[in-house]
């Protein structure tokens, strides 16, 4: 069995490639894309940690269920965003986008 | 770090990542994030969740990614050009990417956490199903009105404007 | 993982003398799954013919055309592929090819003996149900890859097609997740030994079966590849070898989808007497084959906007009452 540090390693790099990606990226595209990873990182975070207590807690499990089901639910509607905003403006870069109304 | 499937599994999974955050084209950037999230799905197995793996492939790479593609395709690049001067943004950016990669790198000292060893029946899928709809069954009801309010905001999002 | 030879060579044949190697590589793995797939391809030419009223494949060899599919094989094989200058050539040539690999990832989830199972996952059926997930992403990056237009509208028809059907085949094999109390594959083949869930399950086993011919996007459902509209759909630009490819991922996918509904319906390896499971778990499977290949020459195609209402609405709805009717039948009757 390997290690958990090895794991929460993992987890840490993903989320630091996720916000990397939040933050210097253009395309609102890219942004779905690096909070996609922020999730995933959270995830694989929480899994790693349920296994600390010796038997493993299953409560883990079950809050990761609840996150990948809202981690996909906020994708489509952030998507269905990006659609509507294209539609809008024909561009989708996010420093263009700096007025809330027009 | 001696097992060498997590070895493999997880460079997979930051390669993956890393790609799809700096590929030039966007489906390029789907495709190794539908790979980065295979290797979540794996890491997940490792540790001895599999129902969570499988819910995680079938959501994220046979839903998620596929609403990526599709608006990509929809969508298109953004037009222009990329800065080429070194901006705050990328150096805040760069520290805050330098300081997970210290606690990580930090983290995988192998003594830091002691993890259980066996799973047994704590992991067995009923237990997983009895705790899910015993424990948190009011919470999986909210889940679904949530559901249904993400589909309907979506929808009413995406619906051409007929003036 | 096991004791190995260091001996390179004899650890090579250890290896490849291992059960877990034969079962991969020969039964019910990827050996067996080309010769299947081959028989499979003249299997469907033959039965489309003869109800159509034609003979079919009959001149390459005496037994009615059973090797043209080899010849065919062959053929393509030879083929001089010719992709076009604008197509991505990266996604072009892996869906396809990993369209075969998915398949042939199903067919390694089946029990098809007790003997003969490659893997036993606890949760077996959600990996197999998970894995056909997958195929629409496939489908999409290769019609968009093609980078033409009548390939794309294909690959979009067959991602609404296949994502909208998920849902009533993840639902309608619930029932039988419900009466046998497992995801396991092989304890819901022995969860049948007392009676077939067909029986109790009808309406979920058919709805399954439409699901699957939708997901499979067999005729009726062949919208995506309708010949007279959009030529062959996503499937249009692709030369030689990644044809076949494409195509024999198609007949994989029917060869486990009717794998997996005589294992969760028909009780897969069960049968009396004196024949070993192996042949009754593959006669039910080619009995199922044969049901969705003449399913091609009874029906019409179905229309985009049938297909996507009858999916969302009458499907949906029909497998969550098999999901009530299965709730009772377990439960009991409540006495009035």
């Amino acid at each position: 069995m390997e290690p958990l540090s090895s794991f929460f390693a993992v987890s840490a790099i993903l989320l630091g490639i996720g916000v990397y990606g939040m933050t210097t990226k253009r395309s609102a595209i890219r942004i779905i894309f690096s909070v996609e990873l922020v999730y995933n990182a959270a995830n694989l975070n929480i899994i790693a940690f349920s296994r600390l207590r010796n038997p493993p807690l299953v409560t883990g499990q079950v809050l990761v269920l609840f996150s990948i089901s809202l981690a996909a639910m906020e994708a489509a509607v952030g998507l269905a965003i990006i659609i509507l905003a294209f539609r809008l403006n024909a561009d989708i870069d996010l420093r263009k986008m700096t007025k809330l109304k027009g | 770090m001696t097992d060498p499937a997590f070895v493999v599994i997880a460079a997979a999974t930051v390669i993956g990542a890393i790609m799809a955050v700096e590929a030039r084209d966007l489906v390029y950037g789907a495709a190794s994030l539908g790979i980065s999230f295979l290797g979540v799905a794996a890491l997940f197995i490792l540790l001895d969740a599999t129902y969570v793996a499988v819910f995680q492939i079938a959501v994220y790479i046979g839903a998620v990614v596929v609403l990526i593609l599709f608006t990509v395709m929809l969508v298109g690049p953004v037009k222009g050009e990329a800065p080429m001067e070194l901006k705050r943004t990328s150096l805040f950016a760069a520290v805050l990417v330098s300081m997970f990669l210290g606690i990580g790198g930090s983290l995988a000292n192998a003594n830091a956490f002691p993890g259980a060893d066996m799973c047994g029946a704590s992991c067995d899928l009923q237990k997983l199903s009895q705790t899910l709809l015993v424990n948190y069954g009011t919470q999986l009801e909210v889940l679904s009105f949530v559901l249904v309010a993400a589909v309907i905001g979506a929808l009413t999002l995406a619906k051409a404007e007929k003036d | 993982m096991v004791d190995l030879p260091p001996d390179p060579i004899s650890m090579t044949i250890a290896i490849m003398t291992s059960p877990l190697f034969l079962k991969i590589a020969i039964f019910p793995g990827l050996t067996s799954i080309g010769i299947i797939a081959a028989v499979l391809t003249w299997l469907d030419r033959k039965i489309t013919a003869r109800v159509q009223l034609r003979i079919g494949p009959q001149y390459v060899s005496p037994l009615g055309g059973i090797l043209q599919s080899f010849a065919d094989l062959i053929k393509l094989a030879f083929k001089e592929l010719i992709i076009p200058e604008k197509a991505d050539r990266f996604f072009f040539v892996l869906a396809p090819v990993f369209g075969l690999v998915l398949g042939a990832g199903l067919i390694g989830l089946i029990p098809f003996s007790p003997e003969s199972l490659i893997s036993n996952v606890e949760v077996g059926l959600p990996v197999f149900l998970a894995f056909v997930t997958l195929s629409p992403t496939l489908v999409l990056l290769a019609g968009w890859s093609a980078n033409s237009k009548y390939p794309f509208i294909g690959g979009l028809r067959s991602l609404f097609q296949q994502t909208g059907y998920e849902i009533p085949l993840w639902l309608s094999s619930l029932g039988v997740v419900m009466m046998a109390g497992t995801f396991n594959l092989t304890k819901i083949i022995q969860a049948q030994s007392t009676g077939w869930f067909i029986i109790p399950q009808l309406l979920g086993a058919i709805i399954f079966l439409v699901t699957s011919v939708a997901e499979q996007e067999r005729i009726p459902f062949d919208l995506p590849e309708a010949e007279p509209e959009i030529i062959m759909g996503w499937q249009a630009e692709y030369p030689g070898f990644l044809f076949l490819a494409a195509q024999g991922a198609g007949f994989v996918k029917l060869y486990a989808f009717s794998a997996l509904f005589t294992t969760i319906y028909l009780g897969g390896y069960l049968g009396p007497g004196p024949l070993p499971p192996l042949f009754w778990s593959l006669f039910k499977t080619t009995i199922m084959v044969v049901l969705v290949i003449l399913l091609r020459g009874a029906f019409g195609r179905v229309r985009l906007d049938q297909l996507l209402r009858y999916g969302w609405t009458l499907l949906l709805g029909l497998a969550i009452v098999n999901i009530g009717i299965t709730y009772f039948l377990i439960v009991g009757f409540p006495t009035i």
